[in-house]
């Protein structure tokens, strides 16, 4: 079966990858401010003040794309940091600890780290750790967890303030580091930025509902850096519209990602980032990824006349900051939307949130849809314990289940 | 000596206390943290034990668990699933690591026990911090209240933090019994005392150390004399390491343990508004890895190996345990570097599967020591 490539995708890492990471190490050598930051804190804050964002999580992504995640997480477990650990920091780590012809030239040296309690405790602990390696200060917006998966307007307003206090403090601290001070009329642009690029992202996901669909996986984890990393710029609008003009032909003429559609399938968590050929391979046999988890939780409006409380009721939300309801809803919700007819629930070693209660997800969405969802057992960047074989008969054979 | 006997048999959730409890009806709630404000449960006359789980290999929550996730956590849910816990009216978790809240959602799912509360403990100690978990201790209060039908006032929060502070400074003067050579209570012992603090009404427990702290003048039989070595690590629901490590000729005098000194060591203040003091006390006491300082607890150590006279220091995570494993390398390193000490990392398993292996390596660092 023939695949089909995005025009608007053509060239991606040479277009918009690589010249973020020159982008961010001539700042460094220019004395601009360089910002480690982890996804979930609200980034907007960041762009608004000119300083820039370097996404470590990004950058072990790339690591694993390009096939040296591994040597590097062994660099941190030779540290002390153990194998059991999320892959991510043990490959950033690694990289810091004498790594060699690192991609693009090594990740961005910070000159302050800032990160929120909302995805995990590795957020705070990795970062903790590089802030004492580099000797820089690290500010952390600590996020009450939302265990009732509540929506924003449910949570009690002391939950709001909470958020709203600290990040009032986090960016007094940070215009004291950069000498900058933020400006509102920036923050309010950048805010209509980010929710103009929400809403092109979510109007691209619509038209992978159509049968067949337009856009798979492997485009979706390209293209959602724009969101995940830099979502208040025109960049990242201009390229959404340019995406969404391009799927909207494609679905007038009725062309979809795989010529013959027969799967339509939900992917949860991380894709394996150093074999992103599974996706082809799925489409080899007919079944197209029409929708990631991943690709919904970084998305939301935000009101620039309450900035700070619009960010705050964004991030409070998060799935990620969630009890495992918010999960099953999106995943479920999902299926239905898409008409997916299966889902695929890949764990994350050292990611206590993708791997706890897959179990549970897969019976509830099971009972709320009818679709049985597989779940492996993987990492994102360490293929250490990768049985290529072992995971593709899996897929086909679960395939095969489905109606 | 028989009263270190008595402490031992009442680390368990059937122990005599909690069933004379439960015959006045009144309830008793299982805890997962020792973030958990204990002082506000008592105060309400509900008894808060924390829940700790057993040697056992947990094959029901195996079944939903993979083994990439903490033991410990995994244990004490699969307790929950075989209905060990069936004493317990309720359970508490307090926003403490990935592990404990993610499996929360499990016990929700998947056990008998259908009163669960999240109480959602900040992970800093700013202002801000401590003003937010008043609000949420506030909100607990009216859970409790209402889901008991008891009554929390300020005279009962007072008298509460009275008898928690009275056992924390009880549970001091035992650990000051450590400071001689040959200590006066074994490492094992006072992790058995500590440990028991947690699970009977604690005016009881006090009595009982009043005793010890008496009958500890005369002892005969005291335990042999080791390697000092101060033990750091997150939880010990028993004190079969402690044997273990005993058994290589260790001794155990100090520690930086959740269910050892970072569970006592703070105490609440006694004047002003009770909730506040009590939301102070826990954001502000020696830290658990969550937070947001490592720095707190790091010297906590140093002062506890000053203060005990300590030879080496082990650091145990437990497999899959993120806020502890990170932190290992760096503490070590901190001890190594600046204190000279000697440090072994270790990593095991709640269950202690693979203890041929952790007895070897701590007989090699004690043989070491003893050089
Ligand atoms: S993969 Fe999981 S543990 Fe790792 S950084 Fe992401 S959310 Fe955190
Ligand atoms: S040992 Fe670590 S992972 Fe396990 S419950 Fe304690 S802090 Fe959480």
């Amino acid at each position: 079966m023939s695949e089909r490539r995005l025009e608007t995708l053509r060239g991606f890492y040479r277009n918009y990858v690589k010249p973020f990471y020159e982008v961010a190490h001539k700042a460094r050598e220019e004395g601009k401010l360089v910002a480690w930051v982890a996804s979930t804190f609200p980034v907007e804050i960041i762009l608004a003040m000119d300083i820039i964002p370097v996404w470590p999580e990004s950058y072990a992504s790339l690591c694993a794309a390009r096939r040296v995640s591994v040597p590097l997480c062994e660099l941190a477990e030779r540290k002390g940091f153990s194998k059991d650990l999320c892959s991510y920091p043990r490959c950033v780590l690694g990289s810091l600890f004498d790594g060699e012809n690192l991609p693009e030239g090594g990740i961005p040296r910070p000159d302050i780290l800032v990160a929120s309690t909302c995805a995990c405790d590795t957020h705070l602990k990795w970062f903790q750790v590089a802030s004492r390696i580099f000797k820089k200060p690290f500010l952390l917006l600590d996020v009450p967890y939302n265990v009732e998966s509540a929506n924003a307007e449910n949570l009690p307003d002391y939950y709001i303030q909470h958020y709203v206090s600290q990040l009032e403090d986090l960016i007094s601290l940070l215009e004291k580091h950069s000498g900058i001070g933020l400006d509102e009329g920036k923050l309010r642009k950048t805010l209509e930025l980010s929710s103009r690029a929400s809403e092109l992202w979510l109007k691209i996901q619509d038209y992978r509902k159509k049968v067949p669909a337009p856009m798979g996986a492997r485009e979706a984890f390209s293209a959602v850096y724009f969101i995940l990393c830099i979502p208040g710029t025109e960049q990242a609008v201009d390229f959404y519209e340019r995406l969404c003009a391009e799927l909207e032909q494609m679905v007038k003429q009725g062309i979809g990602v795989v010529e013959d559609e027969k799967y339509r399938l939900v992917w949860d968590n991380l894709p394996l980032w150093f074999d992103l050929q599974m996706f082809p391979y799925l489409r080899s046999l007919g079944a197209v990824v029409v929708a990631e988890t991943f690709s919904h939780v970084w998305t939301g409006s935000l009101d620039p006349s309450k900035p700070y409380e619009s960010l705050a009721r964004k991030h409070l939300s998060n799935m990620s900051n969630c009890a495992i309801e918010g999960r099953i809803e999106l995943i479920a919700g999902l299926v239905r939307d898409f008409r997916a007819n299966g889902v695929i629930l890949p764990t994350n070693w050292g990611c206590r949130m993708m791997t706890i209660g897959e179990t549970v997800v897969k019976k509830k969405v099971q009972e709320m849809t009818g679709v049985s969802s597989l779940i492996l057992d993987v990492d994102s960047t360490d293929w250490r314990n990768y049985d290529e074989y072992r995971v593709k008969t899996k897929l086909e054979t679960y395939l095969k289940t489905l109606t | 000596m028989e009263i270190l006997e008595q402490f031992r048999n009442l680390i368990s959730v059937e122990n005599k206390f909690i069933k004379g409890w439960k015959h006045q009806n009144k309830p008793v709630l299982g805890y997962a943290c020792s973030y958990t404000p204990e002082e506000i449960i008592y105060a309400g006359e509900i008894l808060p034990i924390r829940v700790l789980g057993s040697l056992e290999p947990p094959k029901l929550a195996d079944v939903y668990l993979p083994v990439n996730v903490c033991s410990f956590a995994k244990c004490c849910f699969d307790e929950a699933l075989k209905g060990e816990y069936r004493l317990l009216d309720g359970y508490v978790v307090s926003n403490s690591c990935d592990n404990q809240n993610k499996i929360y959602d499990l016990w929700r799912h998947c056990t008998a026990i259908n009163k669960t509360y999240f109480i959602n403990t900040p992970h800093s100690s700013t202002e801000n911090a401590i003003k937010f978990f008043y609000e949420e201790l506030e909100r607990f209060k009216e859970w409790l209240t209402k889901e008991f039908d008891v009554e929390i006032s300020e005279e009962n929060l007072k008298d509460a933090i009275g008898i928690f502070n009275e056992n924390r400074r009880l549970l001091k003067s035992v650990y000051e019994l450590r400071k001689r050579s040959p200590p006066l209570v074994s490492g094992s012992e006072a992790l058995e005392i500590v440990l028991s603090s947690m699970m009977i009404p604690k005016d009881e427990h006090n009595k009982l150390l009043r005793v010890l702290l008496e009958e500890n003048e005369k002892r005969e039989d005291l335990p042999e004399k080791g390697v000092r070595l101060l033990v750091s690590g997150s939880v010990m629901g028993n004190s079969e390491l402690f044997r273990l490590i005993e058994s290589v000729r260790g001794c155990v005098v100090a520690d930086d343990l959740c269910t050892g000194s970072r569970y006592f060591w703070n105490l609440v203040r006694e004047n002003g508004d009770s909730t506040m003091a009590i939301a102070e006390r826990y954001l502000c006491k020696i830290p658990c890895p969550f937070m947001y300082s490592s720095e707190e607890r790091f010297k906590h150590v140093r002062e506890m190996v000053k203060l005990f006279d300590v030879e080496g220091v082990l650091i145990f995570s437990l497999k899959s345990c993120d806020v502890h494993s990170f932190d290992a390398p760096l503490l070590a390193e901190e001890l190594r570097e600046n204190e000279g000490l000697p440090v072994s990392c270790l990593e095991w398993e709640h269950s202690l599967s693979g203890i041929a292996q952790l007895r070897t390596r701590i007989e090699a660092f004690i043989e070491m020591l003893e050089e």
